[in-house]
């Protein structure tokens, strides 16, 4: 197992936040294209905002630009440095006296630029990024149905997001958020131009780090478990 | 392994065809006085499939697909796949404005097609997936060579989801189609190149490994490459030359996966041509980059020094995604030795300044611009369906398309059926025109092209030519009416 060398700021916070708007939240929602007829707009805009502030209160800014503000240069655009690159497993110690391989991760631009950005990928592909890891540019623009390899749509050699992508905790938000990030990220964003190099990694694109053994399952096992209990 | 290397490096000494006379280490032949000789040419080309008409203007071949056991590798034994029971297939010579018939019997335990890669013809005789021929079927392919189409061009298996496979076992064959009014032809002697790469177990066997193994999976993802290059299946030929000489090349990239950086180190190529067929005037160029499926026609002249041997080498080119880059991708790799004679050079060989018309393609009359997204195994974010129609387009119309690369490894795209013309790559204008059937679309990068549909009509593919992503659904179907 690889070893993350760095954390993304505000993850473990993060991580309770998601748990407490998960238990508000409602029934699945369906994932589709988005809708444009009139009278939407209020609805859209809701959204879009909806997607905002779980951006920003789960600082996606803080890897991929920006920081908290949304009126930052290079909000969401990626990164524009190698400081701002992840190093990935044990990079002191050379291969031959032991260490783990060492390689750089490097968060991407997603403001909508139909070249460097997201703007060429779906809404559904972008939900099919926070809730089963999946990068939109190697897997089909449909709904997928189980997360068994081959089966529901499901990529039979899945190609995953590169660490330290939080996804796995992030997965466990409901539908309608993730659908909103992805709406506002398609549509509450204007494009920036910022190509981000290709993140570096092992050939199985990071399979073996991603099984339920390693990330644990979804949805989360019933409530209370054994660690936990049920309020009087 | 070690065994099997050494019978390479063996081999690329001597070559297994050599001729029956004698041969030295550098490749010269000694005449039985112990003077020094012109060097021996090891490089055989294909044979010419026999026409069996006699009508003018008529090409009439047999072609037949079927399971044979050949010596491609010296000391062992290779079950292929070959046409007419050798690999490379044998050339398909015709000419501008020919009837070709091609008479081809399918005697693979599997369904396959043969599809006539770059040729404007029916839809129905391009061997598309639409149109498989089953185990025992026999087809006849029957096409007319379009005016202004000389070049080369070569054909290759294309049924759905076996490409890769029956390419790789030895399906593929070189097409030239030659012009009345060829400015080279009368003067210039031409060589073919077919470039090909296999991979091999040490009992000779061609390793196509469990796509759920890990070589399987870095092969579905780069496309299936080998270790072991060979030109007409040949292994590091020999070519000779004499000072002063002018040779023209057709070169083939018949490789599944890899891509050629073709250099000839110690002097300048002459690009003459591309898929399409001659350029209006020849490009001094110092390396090239083929990507699969792609033609180019060089002049190579003897500008080096008599005796030299100079070595076509094909050099690193990183069109992989980081994860799975092979550790020995930045390796530069021989394919070819040019030698020269020790006689004192020839007169040099005057070239004509412009070599044939290309009209250019206007993009004014264009009725509609296409985005075509390429990311990893799909087009516009979707595998094929050969029940659904993805782009829907008329005859006599002139169509721009956009090939963008949204994923951080190359994608060389090809359109059949309707040869098409580069306008820009990344948004630089492509310097001169010229015909192409094939592009490179790399990493992250835009390529536009201007093409016009006329005469055929029907279903015609449009994919990647990585073979391995072809079959994994990286195609699309253009409907023309």
């Amino acid at each position: 197992m690889m070893r993350w060398t760095r954390h993304a700021p505000g993850m473990a916070l993060s991580s309770v936040a998601i748990f407490a708007i998960a238990a508000l939240i409602g029934p699945r929602a369906t994932v589709s294209g988005r809708s444009s007829t009139a009278g939407q707009g209020a609805q859209d805009r809701d959204l879009v905002l909806r997607g905002r502030f779980l951006i920003i209160s789960h600082a996606c800014g803080d890897c991929h630009g920006g920081a908290n503000n949304p009126a930052a240069k290079g909000w969401l655009a990626g990164i524009t440095s190698p400081e701002q690159e992840f190093p990935i497993g044990n990079c002191a110690g050379a291969p031959a006296a032991g260490g783990a391989p060492c390689f750089k991760t490097r968060p991407r631009n997603l403001t909508p630029d139909n070249t460097t950005g997201l703007g060429r990928f779906s809404e559904r592909q972008i939900f099919n990024a926070l809730r089963y890891g999946l990068r939109p540019g190697e897997t089909p623009d449909v709904e997928i149905t189980s997360t068994t390899p081959g089966q529901g749509n499901f990529p039979a050699h899945p190609k995953y997001l590169a660490p330290p992508m939080p996804w796995p905790s992030w997965r466990h938000m409901p539908d309608q958020d993730l659908l909103a990030i992805a709406a506002y990220l398609k549509r509450g964003l204007k494009p920036v131009v910022n190509k981000v190099q290709d993140s570096e990694g092992p050939p199985d694109f990071w399979a073996s780090a991603y099984t339920v053994e390693q990330i644990g399952p979804h949805p989360a096992p019933a409530f209370p478990t054994a660690n936990e209990k049920a309020p009087q | 392994m070690n065994e099997l290397n050494r019978r390479l490096t063996l081999l690329a000494v001597l070559a297994w065809s050599v001729p029956l006379r004698e041969v030295d280490r550098e490749g010269h032949a000694h005449r039985p006085d112990g003077a020094a000789a012109t060097p021996a040419d090891t490089l055989s080309a294909p044979p010419i499939l026999p026409n069996r008409s006699a009508v003018p203007g008529v090409v009439e071949v047999t072609l037949t697909a079927a399971p044979a056991r050949l010596s491609v590798l010296p000391g062992v034994t290779t079950d292929v796949f070959a046409y007419n029971g050798r690999v490379p297939g044998p050339t398909l010579e015709v000419h501008e404005g020919d009837r070709v018939v091609i008479h081809f019997h399918n005697e693979l335990p599997e369904t396959t097609t043969v599809h006539w890669h770059g040729l404007h013809l029916p839809a129905d005789q391009d061997g598309s997936p639409f149109n498989p021929i089953a185990p025992g079927e026999r087809h006849d392919y029957v096409f007319t060579i379009s005016a202004g189409t000389a070049g080369t061009y070569w054909y290759h298996p294309h049924p759905d989801r076996r490409a890769g496979y029956q390419v790789a076992k030895g399906l593929f064959g070189a097409i030239i189609v030659r012009a009345a009014d060829d400015p080279l032809a009368a003067t210039i002697p031409e060589k073919l190149l077919i470039l090909s790469d296999n991979r091999f177990r040490s009992d000779g066997s061609i390793d196509l490994p469990d796509p759920n193994s890990p070589q399987g999976r870095v092969d579905t993802e780069n496309g299936r490459e080998g270790d072991v290059l060979f030109i007409n299946g040949q292994i590091m030929p020999t070519i000779p030359i004499r000072g002063g000489a002018v040779q023209r090349w057709r070169v083939i990239n018949a490789s599944a996966a890899r891509v050629y950086r073709l250099a000839l180190p110690g002097q300048a190529l002459l690009q003459v041509g591309s898929d399409g067929g001659l350029f209006e005037r020849a490009v001094k160029v110092d390396e090239i980059v083929l990507a699969n499926s792609e033609r180019v026609e060089l002049l190579v002249r003897g500008t080096a020094p008599p005796g030299s041997r100079l070595t076509l080498q094909t050099l690193p080119y990183d069109r992989y995604v980081p994860q799975t880059r092979p550790v020995d991708w930045n390796r530069t790799r021989d394919l070819l030795s040019l030698t020269y004679s020790p006689d004192p050079p020839l007169p040099a060989v005057a070239l004509p300044a412009t070599l044939r018309h290309v009209p250019v393609l206007d993009t004014a009359q264009a009725s509609a611009t296409r985005v075509i997204v390429l990311t990893q195994g799909m087009i516009n974010r979707q595998v094929m369906d050969l029940n659904r129609v993805d782009i829907r387009g008329h005859l006599g119309t002139t169509e721009i398309w956009e090939i963008e690369n949204l994923v951080g490894m190359d994608h060389p795209f090809h359109l059949h059926g309707f040869r098409f013309q580069v306008l820009d790559r990344n948004g630089v204008p492509e310097p001169y025109p010229s015909w192409k059937d094939s592009v490179n679309v790399p990493k992250h990068e835009t390529v536009r092209f201007v093409v016009r549909f006329d005469g055929y009509g029907g279903k015609w593919m449009f994919h990647c030519h990585i073979l391995e992503h072809e079959d994994q659904g990286m195609m699309g179907v253009l409907e023309l009416n």
